[in-house]
């Protein structure tokens, strides 16, 4: 999308300049640092850099622009990022979509071709159902598919949330069908409808549900609960051990300088502490949740191994 | 309807102008061929970000209106459908153009898609409470029978083989498998290219087969001569408005309840309702050589769909098309969530939206009136060059879409299958439907499976999956019986050479 292209440029454009003069960043090699992202305009990752891009400025003296490289579900982003300098000059928004793609598409540039940076947010998922559904918690559901077959849904055949219900069938030793969806408003009829039991998904996706009191929350699969969902618990201590971590980070070209690394971690620290950036990422149940350059590699190659056992068990990739 | 809000919102917002300019965005890129509705609105978003919330969101639904007209005009005036949901109007619209009366089909996509875009508001204002009640009664079995129904329409569409036209419906149908599977998300025939993981996109092989094949067709054909066109777009007259008026009322049912369902965005309720408007129709023979209610039918159906696919996303906040989906993200963007707590929080921005809605609607009809003259001048200058820049433009809104080489050549090829199909008498529309309706089809199969632990017995308890599959199996015994008393008729008398579409 060239067009796209442009005026996500113009516009992060014009969010960098007016916040970089508010306070005393720190000198940077480069004038323009290019964010990536595969989701589009309005998308998930879209959405992150460019309220990011609007608070980095104060950290990093450098202009921030974000660039959406669609298509291939990250593959052509990671095609590019692996072509690009590995200098600090470009950064790609990573998730686990990156890593899905990697391991179910094998494209010609993986995400080993890319080198993680620093983690900022970890996503968080729930288990959710129809508000005039029959359960009151998960181990409700739990007994019904205990008795004759569970319905749950996930929003894409190739995703973490399919992998979350797959795990706690797992874990709690039932017999539940785990339906895949294409998209998520696809998934959200059939949990309204009653057609499932309970979908899993993220916290922000389910805003206008939740706010139109047409589902609630069961569970979280986040290690600690939300705070902006106290009442709900999570999995682990509802008795099933699956925890989920959806990361949400920047990972530059393979080979980027240490001194660089080390400059995002502090302002990756800053930033996530700055009072005007932590009401917007709160609203959308962030939680903050930094990993450094030197233990982001690790954290990465640790979720890419879970997750290729996960698609080899189940006969997704061989 | 608040009318005190309304004034406010039009004397102290750019509501009236945004409605406007969206919707004069939103025709130009659903005419350009490959640039889907949700791409027009994609494009605008970025600009939006900095509105008033009400502006900013009356904005992107003009643009989804405006798209899905205009892309009526390309499919009537040069054979390429500029949208998914415009290639039913290719059939006739086409048909119409070349007999030179293009002004008339143009003036009667405009009027039906006005009605449409009318009732669709109308519904939604009055409706959205009662009607997003049936919205949750679709189920995955439900989807599976909506489909059926869509490709039983093959049977009847096949004019003349139906072997042939069974056989155009399976390569579709094998074209939609391609990409990551729905259940699974195993990769299926994507032979390591990135650009099929995400599958076909149905526009790519609606314009090589319908708009590629036609220049190729065209480039051998000597010039159409005698035929004097008159650069005037021409309203339909008050007897034809009341002759097309069966067919728009078919199209606007249609319309309204793929609106309500997830999927499609307007392509199935066109087809399914240009094949009722010929079902129903009192000259059902004039179908495909020009028939102005085969115009009417479609783009009524989309344009109704532009507003009640907003029904979903305003009673639950689920996007049924991708265009919503860009809408919702303009929804979030200014901090506002699409759902029943709307109405109570920001009524002013649902008011809003049904008054922009309506602005845009009327522009529709005015805006049409003044762009489409200049668009059937262009399409009549000299055949070489039109060929040459009608190719020019298919080619750049294709590489637009992905910046993919390997877009352009996919469509190139789509377009040898198309004249190739065309040479041996092969007709194009049982392979859209199974383009458009394969996958759906699948999915929906097998998702109601896995509910069901592979129990098939799931299809009869959904209500609904039972009247779809009946009627479509009602559908296809009367087409086989037509088909062989046509043929037993034939046979007595020596037939004339078969048209295909």
């Amino acid at each position: 999308m060239r067009m796209i292209h442009v005026i996500g440029v113009g516009l992060a454009l014009s969010f960098a300049s007016s916040t970089a003069s508010l306070a005393d960043p720190v000198d940077y090699p480069h004038d323009v640092v290019t964010l990536v992202t595969h989701s589009s305009p309005g998308g998930g990752s879209d959405v992150f850099l460019r309220e990011l891009s609007k608070y980095l400025g104060k950290q990093i003296k450098a202009t921030f622009v974000v660039e959406n490289v669609q298509g291939g579900s990250g593959a052509k982003a990671m095609a590019r990022m692996a072509q690009s300098p590995a200098d600090g000059s470009i950064f790609y928004a990573t998730t686990p979509t990156y890593i899905y793609t990697s391991l179910l598409s094998a494209p010609e540039y993986k995400y080993d071709s890319l080198q993680p940076v620093v983690n900022f947010f970890t996503d968080s998922e729930v288990i959710y159902t129809a508000a005039n559904s029959p359960y009151n918690s998960l181990q409700d559901v739990i007994a019904k598919a205990k008795e004759g077959m569970g319905k749950w849904g996930a929003a894409n055949p190739a995703s973490l949330e399919r992998q979350a219900a797959e795990q706690l069938k797992a874990a709690a030793g039932v017999n539940a069908a785990v339906v895949t969806h294409e998209g998520g408003g696809d998934m959200m009829i059939n949990v309204l409808n009653g057609t499932l039991d309970i979908g899993v998904g993220e916290v922000q996706e389910l805003r206008s549900q939740l706010e139109g009191k047409q589902i609630r929350l069961l569970a979280t699969f986040n290690p600690e609960r939300m705070k902006d969902y106290p009442d709900v618990p999570t999995v682990k201590e509802s008795g099933y051990d699956v925890v989920l971590q959806k990361f949400r980070g920047l990972a530059a070209p393979k080979g980027l300088p240490d001194d660089i690394g080390a400059i995002w971690d502090k302002a990756t620290q800053a930033v996530l502490a700055d009072p005007e950036y932590q009401k917007v990422y709160q609203a959308e149940s962030l939680v903050p949740n930094f990993i450094d350059h030197a233990k982001y590699p690790a954290f990465v190659n640790d979720f890419v191994d879970k997750t290729a056992a996960f698609l080899k068990q189940s006969g997704v990739i061989q | 309807m608040d009318f005190a809000t309304i004034w406010t919102l039009s004397t102290t917002t750019w509501l009236i102008p945004a409605a406007l300019i969206g919707l004069v965005w939103g025709i130009l890129g659903g005419a350009l061929p490959g640039i889907s509705a949700s791409i027009t609105m994609a494009l605008l978003l970025p600009f939006t970000y900095t509105m008033e919330p009400v502006v900013a969101i009356v904005m992107l639904a003009s643009v989804y209106i405006g798209a899905e007209y205009g892309g009526s005009i390309p499919a009537i005036l040069i054979r390429t459908p500029g949208t998914n949901s415009a290639a039913a109007t290719v059939i006739d619209g086409y048909e119409m153009r070349r007999q030179g009366k293009a002004g008339e089909a143009l003036g009667i996509s405009l009027w039906s898609g006005f009605l449409g875009s009318l009732f669709g508001l109308l519904m939604l204002v009055t409706m959205t409470e009662p009607l997003s009640w049936l919205a949750l009664s679709f189920r995955p079995t439900s989807y599976f029978g909506l489909g059926i129904l869509g490709l039983s329409v093959i049977a009847s569409m096949s004019s003349g083989s139906l072997v042939k036209g069974l056989a155009a419906a399976i390569v579709g149908m094998m074209i939609a498998t391609v990409g990551a599977d729905p259940i699974a998300g195993i990769n299926r025939f994507t032979f390591g290219v990135p650009e099929l993981l995400g599958g076909i996109e149905p526009v790519l092989v609606m314009i090589g087969v319908f708009a590629l094949s036609e220049l190729m067709i065209q480039s051998g054909a000597p010039e159409l001569n005698g035929l004097k066109e008159k650069i005037r777009i021409r309203l339909p007259s008050f007897d034809m408005m009341k002759r097309l008026k069966r067919s728009q009322a078919i199209g606007g049912i249609m319309g309204l309840f793929e609106g309500l369902t997830p999927g499609g965005g307007g392509s199935i309720a066109a087809f399914l309702s240009y094949n009722e408007a010929r079902r129903w129709s009192k000259t059902p023979e004039k179908f495909g050589k020009g028939s102005p209610e085969g115009v009417a039918a479609p783009e009524t159906a989309n344009n109704t769909v532009a507003s009640t696919t907003l029904i979903p996303l305003l009673s639950f906040g689920i996007p049924s098309s991708n265009s919503t989906a860009v809408l919702l993200g303009g929804f979030l963007i200014h901090g506002l969530l699409p759902g029943p707590r709307l109405f109570e929080q920001n009524a002013e921005v649902v008011t809003g939206l049904y008054f922009g809605s309506f602005i845009a609607i009327v522009g529709q009809l005015l805006f049409g009136i003044i762009l489409l003259p200049a668009c059937v001048w262009l399409v009549n200058r000299p055949r070489p060059y039109l060929a040459a820049y009608i190719l020019a433009l298919i080619m750049s809104g294709i590489y637009t879409l992905d910046h993919s080489l390997f877009h352009i050549g996919f469509v190139l090829g789509m377009g040898l299958l198309g004249y190739l199909m065309r040479r041996a008498g092969y007709p194009f529309l049982p392979l859209i439907l199974g383009v458009v309706l394969g996958h759906m089809v699948e999915s929906s199969y097998r998702r109601s499976l896995v509910l069901s632990a592979g129990d098939h017995r799931i299809f009869l308890q959904d209500p609904i999956a039972v009247g779809l599959l009946l009627a479509s199996l009602a559908f296809i015994l009367y087409s086989l019986w037509s088909e062989f008393a046509d043929s037993a008729k034939s046979k007595r008398k020596a037939a004339p050479k078969e048209t295909s579409i």
